[in-house]
């Protein structure tokens, strides 16, 4: 082809791609930042070994060559022990493997904050490598009467210094210029003086970290532009307005106990007719795939179980998506700093953080998304804790057991005494809850409630663009990672309850002309979820639960409501939500062991009730606590800890019920 | 170290004794190493000026502002800090 021949090729890769570092403050505003650097071109992983998250994207640059961009995780300074700040250090230091030492490091500070921003630079012209500085937010800075000018504050630096407005794009062309042309920065003469001067200190990293805030007050105190100088923050800003209303004693707690309400309402009402769409579209597929199928095993596989199991994990789609949502409104406007800020007295006291309250109570509608929404605390071990504890707040899948139960053995005391026995229910679940934190804290995981140093970010609209963008990212990851070990566990529970039993035998109790729910209900007693039943029933009697009731636990494990159906098929009164509920409850009464006792009465339901309070039966949250805390050591803690405890309690409680009553 | 200070401290307290409105210069800073670098490395070096916003509605925590920005305290936190009258 002779005409390529003739013209140079139109780019050539010049060099190794470039890797970009993006460094800053939380809250400095690096992902916008990001986002307008990569755009659509994103990536989203974890570092080995630690649950930080690793974000990175490709960007064009002008001279056309392409680099990749990481956008590390926040960081006030490189020294520090949390998780995130070491990610970031080990990166700009070039000491994890799987992430290539950045040829420019690209920080980002938030210019209405500029003092304690600036201390990362003063760490990061230290280690040598090219440096860009992108100032952000510059229109705030402004707006709050701070005079300042990027090209003395380059000078002063000795780092190529770029105005950016973020949330506006402006800037991002000229921050990309500045990538290709970066330089070293060269090290201020008391920075590089610094090392041996501090050896004869007594108090070194005071005076370490005291002559970078020296140095940082006389560059900003010479960066100041032409226009009047003024003292920074001064006046009150609106920020500090709006928070004289917004944690004030009466009407910050007020606006507090509506937003949270809204939150709890969005989750547990608003999703629940999207789930229900949901589930009604999975069986009319499931329908659809049976219509297709000859009868059989196969064909229960492929419904029952692979289709079933793929609505199993996409039902929680709305809740998630709703609470992230809500979540990045929070976050972005700095709102949950506040709610923190607000509710961490009350937290503290069982050794948790103001920033567990929106996780434990999204829990209440479900431990899933209130388990992801721990990822707002940054404290591992009060996250860790958080995560320990949410199952036990009722989750809305509780709520048809406690139903039934309630229901069948305390209808003759009336509704008063009903609703005083659910509202202890929830109640106990709250007190569960607040007992083990307290004690993690102070033996599992003992150590620094200290950190509780948290900025009180100034309030920014949210971008409706990056909330789309949160909301899309931890929903799809949700699928990808919690979702395929949920439908897996799933389809294996399926198969425990639906094999086992004799093909022969089931065959023939059809051909003989049984009815179809009698058959279910031999399937589900032979199946191998029956024989465990059978199995474990010595285990359980002391609880006061016959295998019927194990049978039903098991199954559980796909969701805590599926109790409610599987003692429906154990029964073979039909399903409960096409109204055989009462039907159920007189098989319950009815059903006597051998030996003429009742296998229900007053003191099995509370032993059970206490049961589904305090269990750990739910695989989807198991599979969730791992995707979280990176492994499966922790999910099989809480299995553990949470049934031992279950079973003491409704072992005490049904055998000093059986004694008093 | 920091406790041969303590004799020029006199007249200091500690930041939580700050009133609302209040403000003090940082004096002296203490405790564990890493909460004792995370509160310098916030910016409470000495000479610093720190002002007291408000407590939470139940008390605790305070919210103080320094260096242009606000940022929450335990008061088992602003118990490291001592401070000067402005």
């Amino acid at each position: 082809m002779p005409a390529c021949c003739q013209q140079p090729p139109l780019r050539v890769l010049p060099k190794a791609p470039l890797t970009v570092a993006l460094a800053g403050n939380p809250n400095s505003g690096k992902t916008t930042i990001f986002n307008a650097l990569t755009g659509l071109r994103q990536k989203v992983a974890n570092y080995p070994g630690v649950t930080v998250e690793k974000k990175s994207g490709r960007c064009r640059l002008p001279d056309g060559r392409f680099v990749e961009i990481v956008d590390l995780p926040g960081a006030y300074s490189l020294v520090s022990q949390s998780p995130d700040e070491r990610v970031t250090m080990e990166v700009l230091r070039g000491l994890r493997a799987e992430t290539p030492a950045p040829d420019v490091i690209v920080i980002v500070v938030d210019a209405s904050n500029l003092q304690r921003n600036l201390y990362l630079l003063s760490q990061v012209i230290e280690l040598g490598k090219p440096v860009v500085l992108a100032l952000n937010m510059i229109d705030v800075a402004r707006r709050r009467g701070m005079d300042l000018s990027a090209e003395k504050l380059q000078q002063e630096l000795g780092v190529a210094v770029v105005s950016i407005i973020g949330h506006k794009r402006r800037g991002i062309a000229e921050l990309k210029e500045a990538i290709v042309h970066a330089k070293k920065p060269v090290v201020p003469d008391w920075l590089a003086n610094s090392r041996h001067l501090h050896q004869a200190d007594s108090d070194p990293m005071r005076t370490d970290i005291e002559s970078r805030y020296h140095w940082i007050e006389q560059v900003t105190a010479r960066s100041r532009g032409d226009g009047q100088a003024q003292n920074a923050g001064s006046s009150p800003s609106l920020s500090e307005r709006v928070d004289a209303i917004l944690i004030h004693k009466i009407w910050g707690l007020l606006i507090f106990a509506v937003v949270m309400s809204l939150l709890f309402v969005t989750i547990f009402w608003l999703a629940q007719p999207i789930m229900q769409w949901i589930q009604d579209g999975v069986q009319w597929t499931g329908g659809r795939v049976a219509a297709h199928l000859p009868r059989g095993p196969m064909r229960d596989l492929a419904t029952d179980g692979v289709i079933a199991g793929v609505g199993a994990v996409v039902a929680f789609v709305p809740q998630i998506a709703l609470l992230f949502i809500f979540l990045a409104i929070l976050e972005d406007s700095g709102y949950l700093a506040r709610a923190a800020f607000l509710m961490d007295r009350l937290l503290r006291r069982v050794g948790l953080h103001g920033k567990s309250f929106i996780p434990l109570l999204s829990s209440f509608a479900c431990a899933i998304p209130g388990i992801m929404a721990t990822r707002t605390i940054e404290n591992r071990k009060d996250r860790l804790a958080t995560i320990l504890i949410a199952p036990f707040m009722g989750c809305s899948a509780r709520l048809p057991v406690y139903t039934l139960l309630i229901g069948t053995f305390f209808a003759a005391r009336g509704a008063g005494v009903q609703s005083g026995i659910m509202l202890a229910v929830y109640a106990a679940g709250v007190l569960a809850a607040a007992g083990t934190a307290w004690c993690f804290r102070r033996t599992l995981l003992k150590g620094s409630t200290d950190a509780f140093i948290m900025e009180l970010p100034t309030y920014k609209l949210p971008q409706v663009s990056e909330i789309a963008r949160q909301v899309w990212v931890n929903t799809s990851e949700f699928l990808t990672k919690a979702g395929t070990v949920i439908f897996c566990m799933s389809v294996l529970l399926w198969a425990l309850t639906y094999y086992g039993a004799s093909q022969k035998y089931l065959g023939h109790l059809e051909a003989s002309g049984a009815p179809a729910n009698v058959v279910a209900a031999e399937r589900m007693n032979h199946s191998l979820a029956g024989q465990f039943g059978h199995f474990i029933e010595p285990g359980l009697r002391p609880l006061g639960f016959d295998w019927k009731m194990g049978v039903g636990l098991v199954s559980a494990f796909a969701a805590r409501e599926v109790f409610v159906s599987t003692m429906g098929i154990v029964y073979s009164t039909g399903d409960v939500e096409d109204g055989h509920g009462a039907d159920l409850s007189k098989a319950m009464l009815a059903d006597r062991y051998p030996d003429g006792r009742r296998v229900w009465n007053g003191p099995v339901a509370v032993s059970l009730l206490v049961w589904f309070v305090l269990a750990m039966q739910c695989m989807s949250t198991l599979a969730v606590v791992r995707r979280e805390t990176g492994g499966w050591g922790w999910p099989i803690f809480m299995l553990i800890y949470m049934n031992a405890l279950a079973y003491v309690v409704c072992l005490f409680i049904f055998q000093v019920s059986r004694w008093v009553g | 170290m920091a406790d041969c200070n303590q004799c020029l401290l006199r007249d200091t307290f500690w930041l939580n004794q700050l009133a609302v409105g209040g403000q003090g210069t940082v004096a002296w800073v203490g405790g564990e190493t890493n909460v004792r670098r995370r509160l310098l490395e916030m910016g409470f070096c000495n000479g610093t000026c720190v002002e007291m916003l408000r407590r939470a509605p139940l008390g605790d925590p305070i919210e103080f502002r320094l260096r242009g920005y606000c940022v929450s305290l335990r008061d088992e936190q602003a118990r490291h800090i001592r401070v000067m009258t402005a």
